[in-house]
């Protein structure tokens, strides 16, 4: 295909001479359209968006508030009903509890996150290869489907003592309890969403011939990341748990043993401490992930932007 | 079927022949020339042998489970190089199977579907031909810009290298999608988007263009510009085209001839001949010859509609 599209510019020159004035006018009028239009005519300048700083303030505020509004309640109830803190202690008391060991609750947490996080990745490229042979194979497909549901309907922390005996005081049985915690939401998600494909889209592709892995790249997985991201946001929390669940059963430290001790020894403060801590693990992973979501993801409807974006 | 000969490589106005062979060196040089050479030799069944497109005696049925539809009927009628050819016909009639069929992306139940004498296929492995969707059908993430240059991108291995860089950005400028290359798709209205999907087809610089429908979502006003833009652009790059509309005025005032389809299953009623000189303008439109021919192109509707 040597000078393929060659000369785009240049008008045949027999014609170029007479036609010139009319061709032109009338290619500048299609071609030009939205763009020069406006240059003909007078200068709008765009309305002022409407600034509303109070309402700014208060919807970056809103979120503490609730958190704090949550806190003060548990509080003031705690004292009215003057419960003892074994039963209920006071946030205060917790937080004061968490202030005063920094060291302790960072060591076990890094473990527990360390654990959460392995398992989590595990779960994902796992759950994203058989996704992508399940959605290329229906052989495969069918052949696996009754193994995933078996996986998901199988309380998996039931296996723990079964990795133990496999691979002991290592920090694995925690790791793969967080993985199969977390891996039948991301097989599934993946699943759907390497199947969502647009079809014109596809159709186009395949009128040049694309190949498998091309489709694959181009298609499949773009399209699969929204679903991907949904599942990772509640895969958060799962791996959360299944790295704490590991430790409860056997460990000698991440935030499950940290709580699990507590509460054979009655240490109130430090049990609900690890709670808190988990919490705020968990919460800061989760923002980790939408500010992650919302620049890959900036071209999804998910993401209020551009001019058809649904305000609230 | 038609009554008209189908074979028209000779019988498109001298001067629009002229003007777009000559002094251009285009891509499609080769079939350009062998176009030109065999267009007078008209073999019996009203075939030429270089017909850039060819449907033989074409019928088509979709199965599904719950109905068996007969989309084409023994449709037959060829498309020359560098020529300009819309089909039309009421909604559901296969004008899309018919793109598709040409595509080499379905296959024919009964007959044949050539291009360049050569299975579609064929053509659609080496990437000789710019799709252009009913739908704009463009990827949300990617820009305008590397919306357009998606089809070169892929399948890499064959031998299309796509239009010079310099060519696509002129191209781009006289479609008007020059200020909008950073933005996304869904910052654009939906007749941008379809400009966006037509330049993406240029952009492969391949011969053939098959185009379904691709004004559908512009207002009256815009569409009658983009026909005299298209009409420009296909002037400068040599393509043949196979072109899919609802509308009688666009399919005369674009086209070497208009195939006129009926009701499902689709058959060829009539080929009219379009004899208005080239290179057209929005003027012709005023002409009493064109409105003749849509005339003819709409009593060849109903016609068809009857059947
Ligand atoms: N993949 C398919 N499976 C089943 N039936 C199909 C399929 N594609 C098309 N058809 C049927 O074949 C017929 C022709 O479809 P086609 O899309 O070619 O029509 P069309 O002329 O392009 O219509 P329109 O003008 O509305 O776009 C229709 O009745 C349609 O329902
Ligand atoms: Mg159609």
């Amino acid at each position: 295909m040597a000078g393929s599209g060659s000369a785009f510019e240049e008008a045949p020159p027999e014609t170029a001479a007479p036609e010139a004035p009319e061709a032109s006018q009338g290619l500048a009028a299609a071609a030009e359209g939205d763009a020069e239009e406006i240059a003909g005519r007078r200068f709008e300048e765009p309305p002022e968006l409407p600034r509303r700083p109070l309402r700014r303030a208060l919807l970056l505020a809103a979120p503490f508030a609730g958190l704090t509004g949550l806190l003060a309640v548990w509080e003031v109830y705690v004292e009215v009903r003057d419960l003892r803190p074994l039963t209920l202690p006071q946030p205060s008391q917790v937080l004061r509890h968490v202030a005063e060991n920094p060291g302790f609750y960072a060591q076990n947490g890094w473990v527990t996150v360390q654990e959460a996080f392995l398992g989590f990745v595990l779960a994902f490229v796992a759950a994203v290869v058989v996704a992508t042979v399940m959605a290329h194979s229906e052989l495969f497909e069918r052949a696996s489907t009754p193994v995933i549901v078996l996986m998901q309907s199988t309380p998996v922390a039931v296996l723990v003592p079964i990795f133990l005996l496999w691979f002991g005081f290592s920090p694995w049985p925690k790791i793969l309890t967080a993985m199969l915690f977390a891996w039948v939401p991301f097989v599934a998600n993946a699943l759907i969403g390497l199947r969502s494909v647009d079809v014109d889209t596809h159709e186009l592709l395949r009128s040049v011939n694309a190949g498998r892995w091309e489709i694959y790249w181009r298609l499949r997985i773009p399209h699969s990341l929204p679903y991907l991201f949904a599942a990772g946001r509640i895969c958060v929390g799962l791996a959360l748990v299944g790295a704490v669940v590991g430790e409860f059963f056997n460990s000698r430290d991440g935030l499950g043993n940290a709580a699990r001790v507590a509460q054979s020894r009655l240490l109130v403060e430090q049990l609900w401490g690890s709670v808190f801590v988990l919490a705020f693990i968990g919460v800061a992973f989760v923002l980790l992930l939408m500010a992650v979501e919302k620049r890959v993801l900036r071209w999804h409807a998910s993401q209020a932007g551009g001019h058809r974006g649904i305000q609230a | 079927m038609s009554g008209r000969g189908p074979a028209v490589g000779a019988n498109v106005p001298d001067d629009g022949l002229t003007t777009r062979h000559s002094g251009q060196p285009f891509g499609v040089g080769a079939s350009a020339a062998v176009g030109a050479d065999v267009s007078a030799d008209v073999s019996d069944d009203g075939l030429t042998d270089a017909a850039a497109v060819s449907f033989e005696n074409v019928s088509k049925w979709f199965r599904s489970k719950a109905r068996l539809t007969h989309a084409l009927s023994q449709v037959s009628f060829s498309v020359e190089p560098e020529e300009f050819v819309s089909l039309i016909g009421p909604s559901g009639c296969g004008k899309s199977t018919m793109l598709r069929l040409a595509g080499g992306l379905l296959e024919a139940d009964r007959g044949r579907v050539a291009v360049h004498s050569r299975p579609p296929d064929e053509a659609r492995r080496q990437k000789r031909y710019g799709f252009v969707p009913q739908h704009p059908a463009l990827l949300p993430w990617r820009t305008v810009r590397d919306n357009v240059s998606l089809l070169c991108e892929v399948n890499r291995r064959s031998s299309v290298a796509g239009m010079a860089e310099h060519d696509k950005l002129a191209m781009l400028d006289a479609i008007g999608l020059t200020p909008f290359l950073d933005a996304l798709p869904q910052e654009l209205s939906g007749g941008l988007q379809q400009r966006a999907s037509i330049a993406r087809a240029f952009a492969l610089g391949a011969p053939l263009l098959l185009m379904d429908e691709p004004f559908s979502a512009l207002d009256e006003i815009t569409r009658a510009d983009m026909r005299y833009l298209l009409l420009d652009l296909w002037r400068r790059n040599a393509k043949t085209v196979l072109f899919v509309t609802h509308s009688i005025p666009e399919a005369v005032a674009l086209s070497d001839r208009v195939v006129v389809l009926s009701g499902r299953p689709g058959r060829v009623t009539t080929v009219v001949e379009v004899a208005l000189s080239r290179p057209r303008h929005a003027g012709v439109e005023d002409s009493d010859e064109f409105h003749r021919i849509l005339a003819e192109v709409r009593d060849a509707l109903r016609h068809g509609w009857s059947h």
